[in-house]
């Protein structure tokens, strides 16, 4: 009797269910492009201001000239946006084609989506030549990504900052800097930027100090783990609280940007307002557009993170990873053969003198890089023990972040050494 | 004091209406300030606002707004916005007005549950929503369809649509109805022929607020549209901040541009609104 | 009246003249079959449901099913954990923390918000100069979208920024803090960057209340001997009741909604200090690509909304539409 009283509301429920029903089973297929046809590849990077933005352009527009069938649709995207569109994209009927990759656990987490293509066969001829580090872009031992460029984490340094605060030389061990920016501190200058509000500067630190503190053997197995439960973690989480407590950074560290804006912290030392900054060796592209002096690149500088005496890691270790693209399985052979195309020599010479790129993949590009401070990084980068992939990239995704969330809770003063390292086991998968 | 008129009682409020003229000032301050910080901050270079955050133009600048006005993708991002924002409303105010008449001029068993099944939408914001939204959009392989966008928008407007219009739409006689009736139109006759003109002022509300609502959304077109031409004007004002984020100068003009739809449309339809919600509180 | 197959029956219904015999003039169709409402009523509800059930309902549905898988999205789903992503939400400090910020909002709402706006639109409903002008200036920012908002206020408020500079201009230098970085002071920065968007929006809410309010009732208190004050608060205010509560009831919305803005301005942070049970929700549930979990903190979210809108329909808006319940039904 209830049900036939009120009809409206059953009968609209029904339809509301068959609706769904009906719809849940329709998925819209990607037209999938026909071998040797004409294609359009959409190209997701994260090059959303000049250098870097014209460069890819340029480098679309000469492959599409020299392969008429092959048409590019570029999308810049800025860098922090990634880790929310990726995902969505990769769960959706239409994924970019190619698209910015960063590598490691990431990239595996990424390969269960199932669309990500097998580059292993298309790049078996020539991947060699990029040296080992393209490993990095590897998930079970196939081939899922190639690297354009490379990146080590160091020091960049104001020196003109320097000699104001009496400062001669770089700092050697963690006491030095200690010493350094309370120097810089007498003088009035900001000794160290941060970019906090993004999370990622703040764990460079952290992982440094594990780095000094933790033997490659123990790192590498514990990040496979996902487990990191060796005291030397522990250790590294003390050593940051002392320098932490150096209170080193900028005035409202804690909501500045990594690199939104002049007043992000690598607008701030491109502009002369901090003495230094621990960020990867992409600040020399990231740092042209927020400066208001154009001279500003000759007067910057370089140093490696600084020794840590005792530690029982690798003092000559260091942090970095580097940049490629992924290709998605609707993209056909197209993308594997640009993807070579960006790794050859000379187009890897034309994004470093575009400064899109500052340390190429290819090692035949090295003698593009013009700038000294580069080039003291490259050394560094050839003779750096081993380079150990950034944590949240070498970590599936939930794990990473929430490493992240915990190093950038410490650096708000929350959360003890023993706590930033047990939050790797946070992470869902 | 003549008898003719009744006069008001004098009431000595001299220091109450001080105190709303004073009000009134800083309420303006207060809104107006921001507002025109960022309008005029359009005008300015970067520099000159890196130099001094407080000062006004010199020279004045017209290259940010000229840049962003004579922008196609500017342009596509209000049409992507027009698009769905019409769409929503115009089946929010449809099938809410039909919902609330329904409600409210009709006695069936049920129907407070049914109210109260909508009212209770009025709760579930559609940020938190988002995700199983996005999940359930996901299944239906509309992503990148701006219908994935306006349909959840007008489901999420139906609520406070319905709780406007029932109130209106109840007050209205039950003699005019009878009357309808002798002339003989059906009940739904008398919905569209005489009910909802009455209801003008009452439309014309939802509509306005369904609009800005749409207008306004920015979870659901961020997680729905990959692609930047699929941008509505919130996606655009965020995603330009973070691309030319060394321009200070060019986002205050973006976003100055990106308000003025919105107002433009407000100061339109501002005396509907108002009238449109004292009608509802009443009932 | 008893009840045959519909359409058959609606069919035989004479209409008019075709039938041979003019029909006496019927005032209310008691004879038309209550199959003919019926279906008018599905005509009318079912459209609004359908997208209602399908777009606000059904994503509840679908947010309880994956809630009790462990998911990050990709692959297949087959990791069935049960009700351990609510205990783990539940338990967690974050989302504890996100919890109490939507309240303290919502608290500082009713205990902030609502006697300024009431005071101002009292003070407002006055006549006076401009007010129509007024009303326009005090509903803008409602207008604006939150993420111009966000934005607008995120350039503001930067350290050194545009209201630290007028600040130290009218010599209040002392009161710059670091409105985005500092962990106190962040989730008060929220608030009121929300009073600004928002407040107007209620001021003009309750305006309209009080231009429902006849003046004569005010102005016999008045003569009757009541001070001003009296007379608002014994007249006025009551009478606005209704009005009082539909605010009330938005202004929960929007404190429970959080997410624009704060998620523009600070994703939260810093250290979850300004986290939201919203951005909590997309930080976990998308950033982290933990789908399942963020499914189950979208139903915990869901159970607290509906909770609030049951009590509140029940115990205060309960009165508002008793009287209603009664007048002329059809």
């Amino acid at each position: 009797m209830n049900l036939r009283r009120r009809p409206a509301l059953a009968a609209s429920t029904l339809l509301a269910a068959a609706l769904l029903a009906l719809t849940a089973c329709s998925s819209s297929g990607g037209s999938s492009a026909k071998k040797g046809g004409p294609v359009t590849l959409t190209w997701w990077h994260n090059a959303t201001t000049d250098p870097g933005k014209s460069a890819w352009q340029r480098i679309a527009d000469a492959y599409h000239s020299a392969h008429p069938k092959v048409s590019f649709k570029v999308q810049p995207i800025q860098n922090e946006q990634f880790t929310t569109k990726v995902p969505v994209a990769l769960q959706g009927d239409n994924p970019p084609d190619v698209y910015q990759q960063w590598g490691g656990g990431a990239l595996a987490t990424q390969v269960e989506s199932g669309k990500l293509m097998d580059l292993t066969s298309a790049t078996q001829g020539w991947i060699g030549q990029l040296g080992p580090g393209a490993k990095g872009w590897q998930a079970g031992g196939k081939q899922y990504g190639v690297p354009y460029d490379y990146h080590i984490v160091g020091f960049w340094y104001r020196k003109d900052l320097f000699q104001q605060a009496g400062i001669t030389g770089a700092p050697a061990t963690i006491d030095d800097l200690k010493a350094d920016v309370a120097k810089l501190k007498a003088a009035h200058i900001a000794p160290v930027a941060i970019g906090s509000k993004d999370r990622w500067p703040d764990a460079f630190w952290w992982e440094y100090f594990v780095l000094r503190e933790c033997p490659q053997a123990t790192v590498t197995k514990s990040l496979a783990a996902k487990s990191l439960d060796d005291a030397c973690f522990t250790k590294a989480g003390e050593d940051l609280k002392d320098f932490l407590a150096t209170k080193p950074f900028q005035n409202g560290f804690l909501g500045t940007p990594a690199q939104q804006g002049a007043g992000s912290s690598a607008g701030l030392v491109a502009n002369g307002k901090a003495a230094m900054e621990l960020q990867g060796d992409w600040e020399m592209a990231v740092m042209p557009a927020l400066a208001t002096d154009k001279n500003f690149a000759d007067k910057l500088g370089w140093f490696p993170f600084p020794s840590v005496p005792g530690g029982g890691g690798d003092q000559q270790a260091g942090l970095g990873g580097g940049d490629g693209f992924s290709c998605t399985t609707k993209a056909t052979d197209a993308c594997p053969d640009f993807l070579k195309y960006v790794a050859s020599a000379s187009v890897q010479r034309q994004l470093v003198q575009a400064k899109a790129a500052t340390l190429p993949a290819n090692p035949a590009a090295n003698d593009a890089i013009s700038d000294p401070t580069l080039k003291v990084v490259l050394a560094y980068l050839q003779k750096v023990g081993y380079n150990q992939l950034y944590f949240d990239q070498a970590l599936p995704t939930s794990n990473g972040q929430a490493l992240n969330e915990a190093v950038a809770n410490f650096f708000a003063g929350q959360g003890s050494p023993k706590a930033v390292a047990d939050s790797v086991k946070q992470g869902g998968s | 004091m003549t008898a003719a008129a009744p006069a008001r009682p004098r009431r000595p409020l001299r220091p109450a209406t001080l105190a709303s003229y004073a009000v009134g000032v800083v309420l303006v301050v207060l809104t107006v300030v921001p507002l025109l910080y960022v309008v005029i901050g359009g005008f300015r270079t970067t520099a000159q606002i890196n130099e001094s955050p407080t000062a006004l133009p010199h020279p004045w600048v017209w290259s940010n707004y000229r840049a962003i006005v004579t922008s196609s993708l500017f342009w596509r991002f209000v049409g992507n916005s027009a698009l769905i924002a019409v769409v929503a409303t115009t089946l929010a105010v449809t099938l809410g007005a039909m919902a609330a008449f329904a409600l409210s001029r009709y006695a069936f068993k049920g129907r407070e549950a049914v109210y109260l099944l909508f009212t209770v939408g009025l709760l579930f914001p559609l940020g938190v929503a988002s995700l199983p939204l996005y999940l359930e959009l996901r299944q239906l392989g509309w992503l990148e369809n701006p219908f994935a966008v306006a349909l959840p928008e007008a489901a999420f407007s139906l609520p406070l649509t319905i709780v406007i219009l029932r109130p209106f739409m109840r007050a209205v006689p039950a003699e005019l109805e009878d009357a309808a009736v002798v002339d003989g139109t059906s009940r739904l006759g008398f919905f569209v022929r005489i009910l909802l003109p009455l209801s003008g002022p009452a439309l014309a509300t939802v509509a306005v607020l369904a609009f800005v609502t749409s207008w306004n959304t920015y979870l659901l077109p961020l997680l729905v549209f990959s692609d930047t031409q699929h941008f509505t004007l919130p996606l655009g004002v965020a995603n330009f901040q973070t691309q030319y984020s060394q321009d200070t100068a060019r986002i205050l003009a973006f976003t100055a541009l990106s308000m003025v739809p919105a107002l433009a449309f407000f100061v339109f339809a501002e005396r509907r609104i108002v009238g449109g919600l004292s009608g509802s509180v009443k009932g | 009246m008893v009840e045959t197959t519909p359409l058959v029956l609606r069919k035989a219904v004479p209409t008019g003249p075709a039938v041979g015999t003019a029909p006496p003039p019927v005032t209310r169709p008691r004879r038309r079959p209550a199959t003919r409402r019926r279906l008018e009523l599905l005509l009318l509800l079912a459209p609004a449901l359908t997208l209602f059930v399908g777009f606000v309902l059904a994503p509840i549905a679908v947010a309880v099913y994956y809630s009790v898988y462990r998911w990050n999205g990709f692959g297949p789903l087959d990791d069935v954990v049960g009700f351990a992503n609510y205990r783990q939400a539940l338990s967690d400090p974050v989302f504890q923390h996100a919890i109490e910020h939507n309240l303290v909002i919502a608290l500082l709402s009713l205990v902030v918000q609502l006697p300024i706006s009431i005071g101002v639109a009292l003070l407002l409903n006055r006549r006076m100069h401009g007010r129509a002008v007024l009303r326009l200036v005090v509903f803008a920012p409602y207008v604006v979208s939150e993420a111009v908002t966000a934005v607008l206020w995120l350039l503001i408020l930067q350290p050194g920024g545009f209201v630290d500079e007028v600040l130290r201009d009218v010599g209040l230098g002392h009161f710059v803090h670091l409105w985005l970085a500092d962990s106190d002071l962040v989730l008060y920065t929220m608030f009121a960057v929300v009073t600004w968007k928002y407040i107007g929006f209620g001021i003009i809410l309750l305006l309209a209340g009080l231009q429902g309010i006849p003046a004569e009732l005010r102005e016999a208190a008045l003569l009757d001997g009541a001070t001003g004050w009296q007379a608002t608060r014994f007249v006025t205010i009551p009478l606005l009741g209704p009005t009082i509560r539909i605010w009330i009831f938005l202004s929960m919305i929007g404190s429970l909604q959080l997410f624009d803005i704060v998620w523009i301005m600070t994703s939260g942070g810093p250290a979850n200090a300004s986290t939201t049970m919203a951005t909590y929700l997309v930080d976990r549930g998308f950033r982290r690509y933990e789908f399942g979990y963020g499914s189950a903190v979208a139903v915990i979210l869901f159970a607290i909304c509906f909770v609030f809108a049951l009590l509140y329909q029940r115990f205060a808006l309960r009165r508002d539409t008793d009287g209603a319940l009664t007048r002329g039904l059809a």
